[in-house]
């Protein structure tokens, strides 16, 4: 949930809530009022009734200013009422309706006799009342509510912006690029924060330059020792005096320095990869590239008896990139089909508007597919192999914005590289 | 059979002259640029191997250099950075190969007797090794009168063990010379086996003896006895 949906979500909801209990004891008072005023009004009218009380019973006087009806009957004697107060439901003869009306109920005596009287009053103005201001209140809370939601909004515009500004230059960073620069917010924490983010990307930047540096001087540096050992055992090979152990020996050291020094230059490749020090931008013609490496491998091909089968539906399908990172990537990816494939299988090679696929014929990998593109990953009973070619195919991959993917059907083992737009044909 | 050796790593060094000589080259040795420099009119040499990192000067200056003084004879770069552009500027400049650290010294010969034969020879040279006969121009192969058909790689495998003939070769030397450092090694050890055992039968069934000699599953030798 975004920032601003959910803080505009808690002020609804809690204004939402609090209006409602304050809707209600206001409402409350309200007519409680109201209900006062009436008795009020009424206890008036009783003390006018008192006065002048003979000439309602002569019949001069039926209705008072401010009351609704008036109704006198004789008491039983003896009885005694207090003052009541009561609200009952009588039909308006004038409004032909039923309406809720105020009483008060006492007793009056004149010339000896009791009386009860019950005074009316009319309660609908007094309700009009209420409902109205009632109608008013909730109007004016809902317009509070939408003036509380834009302000929120509009706040929220102004107050985060740096802070939005932010994520979007820290969701483009790239460790290999620029580092970080924000602009200067006003507000003091997003000051602070600015000033922790810069801190940290620029010592993620110096770390990743350092160890960049690192490999890439290591490597550089162990290839002399390397070198040393590879030539200084090759010379004592040489030797005439040395018999089959002796030689069985030599040879296996040589053969770590081998090793070793393939291993470190696959690695140097890696990083040099990583680090974006191929910069050429070449406009390769798919089907040269393809063919070209292809022919390298032709000799291993017919050895193996692989049959070949070209689909080039895309003859001018192009990719930029550097050459020499073309010429790895195509010839790891044709190494791969061919060691891995069968005596007498198939290589399917295809090249279609916007993708080109290589299929090997094998059995199922040993691992996981999720390793297959990550260092080192291989079939551990064969020897003699790295595990590096193809995670050399997905950072190269990577770095141009190509998507490869895997899927094994039909015995076939298939590598799809999807090409970015900008490099379709022309 | 002069050759000029600038390398500033002495142990390499002394491994380079050692084998070398063995193959009946002669060496000048500089181990700085301004040894190099000195050195470059020293002697007529049939090729020159140069390292590009050097402690007092680059040696891709030293490869102008050379080239404009003695323009018949061959350089071979080397060099412990694997970077195209600077390959590419190498052989601009006028060298005719280029090798990348850490090397086979067997590799090292052959490329030396490659550039040796392109820049020296006049006209179509013949190698001969017991009753083969090889035209490496044409890429023929000759078993006394016999022509023996064979495949590129084939080709190249036979020159290669006839630059390094009576040398103890390993399979992986043979893997990096016949595929180089991205297209060899893992994997392609099964296809030495391969192109030697099809060569080998290639020459025995046109006549010739057995010259490839298998050293206790070590490597092999090319020799005459």
């Amino acid at each position: 949930m975004k920032l601003l949906t959910k803080t505009t979500l808690y002020i609804a909801t809690l204004s939402m809530f609090l209006f409602f209990i304050m809707g209600i004891i206001f409402f409350q008072v309200l007519k409680n009022m109201s209900l006062s005023e009436l008795n009020r009004e009424l206890t008036r009218i009783q003390k006018v009734v008192d006065d002048v009380f003979p000439h309602f019973l002569g019949g001069q006087l039926s209705g008072l200013p401010g009351l609704d009806s008036i109704s006198i009957q004789p008491a039983s004697p003896g009885r005694v009422l207090k003052d009541q107060f009561g609200d009952t439901l009588m039909f308006d003869t004038r409004t032909h309706q039923f309406r809720t009306f105020r009483y008060l109920h006492f007793l009056a005596d004149h010339g000896g006799n009791s009386y009860t009287v019950k005074l009316y009053k009319s309660t609908t103005p007094a309700d009009k009342l209420v409902e109205q201001v009632t109608l008013l209140m909730t109007v004016m809370v809902i317009l509070f509510l939408a003036g509380i939601f834009f302000l929120n909004r509009f706040i929220f515009a102004n107050l985060w912006k740096d802070f939005f500004d932010t994520l979007d230059k820290l969701k483009q960073f790239d460790i290999v690029k620029e580092p970080l620069e924000l602009g200067e917010p006003d507000v003091e924490e997003f000051m602070e924060l600015k000033k922790v983010l810069e801190r940290m990307t620029m010592r993620l930047s110096s770390d990743y330059k350092e160890l960049q540096e690192y490999t890439d001087h290591t490597t550089h540096e162990l290839q002399t020792p390397l070198a040393v050992i590879k030539t200084k055992t090759e010379l004592l090979m040489q030797s005439s005096n040395l018999g089959p152990e002796e030689m069985q020996l030599i040879q296996s050291i040589n053969s770590s320095a081998n090793h070793l020094s393939r291993l470190n230059t696959t690695l140097a490749l890696i990083t040099r990869i990583e680090s974006q020090q191929f910069t050429g931008r070449n406009k390769i013609n798919l089907v040269h590239l393809l063919d070209d490496q292809l022919e390298k491998f032709q000799e291993l091909i017919a050895l193996r008896e692989i049959s070949v089968v070209r689909t080039y539906s895309d003859r001018k399908q192009t990719i930029t990139m550097d050459q020499g990172l073309a010429d790895i990537m195509i010839t790891n990816l044709l190494k791969n089909a061919i060691v891995h494939n069968m005596d007498g299988g198939k290589i399917l090679l295809e090249i279609k508007n916007g993708s080109f696929g290589i299929s090997n014929e094998g059995a199922p990998l040993s691992f996981g597919e999720q390793e297959l593109f990550k260092r080192f990953a291989r079939d551990k009973k064969k020897t003699g192999n790295f595990g590096l070619g193809l995670s050399i195919v997905k950072k190269i991959c990577d770095n141009y914005g190509f998507k490869i993917s895997y899927n094994y059907k039909n015995q076939l083992h298939t590598f799809t590289i999807l090409l970015p737009d900008n490099s379709s044909s022309f | 059979m002069q050759i000029l050796i600038v390398e500033d790593e002495i142990p390499l060094m002394e491994s380079m002259v050692s084998y070398l000589k063995m193959e009946g080259f002669k060496c000048e040795e500089a181990t700085t640029y301004h040894e190099g420099l000195c050195s470059l009119d020293k002697h007529d040499y049939i090729c020159m191997l140069i390292d590009l990192n050097l402690p007092d000067g680059d040696g891709l200056n030293l490869v102008k250099i050379a080239k404009q003084n003695q323009n018949n004879s061959g350089i071979i770069i080397i060099s412990a950075r694997n970077a195209l552009e600077e390959r590419v500027r190498g052989l601009e400049l006028g060298a005719d190969d280029y090798l990348v650290k850490p090397f086979h010294l067997s590799e090292l010969v052959a490329r030396v007797h490659s550039v040796a034969r392109r820049t020296r020879s006049q006209g179509e040279e013949i190698l001969t090794f017991g009753m083969i006969r090889v035209m490496p121009e044409e890429r023929t192969c000759f078993v006394e009168d016999k022509q023996v058909d064979l495949t590129r790689k084939e080709h190249d495998l036979l020159l290669y063990l006839m630059s390094n003939r009576n040398r103890v070769i390993t399979k992986e030397s043979i893997a990096d010379y016949l595929w180089g450092e991205y297209g060899g090694g893992y994997g392609s050890y099964d296809f030495v086996y391969t192109h030697l055992k099809n060569l080998r039968r290639k020459l025995v069934d046109a006549g010739s003896p057995d010259y490839i000699k298998n050293m206790y599953g070590v490597g092999y030798k090319f020799s005459l006895e």
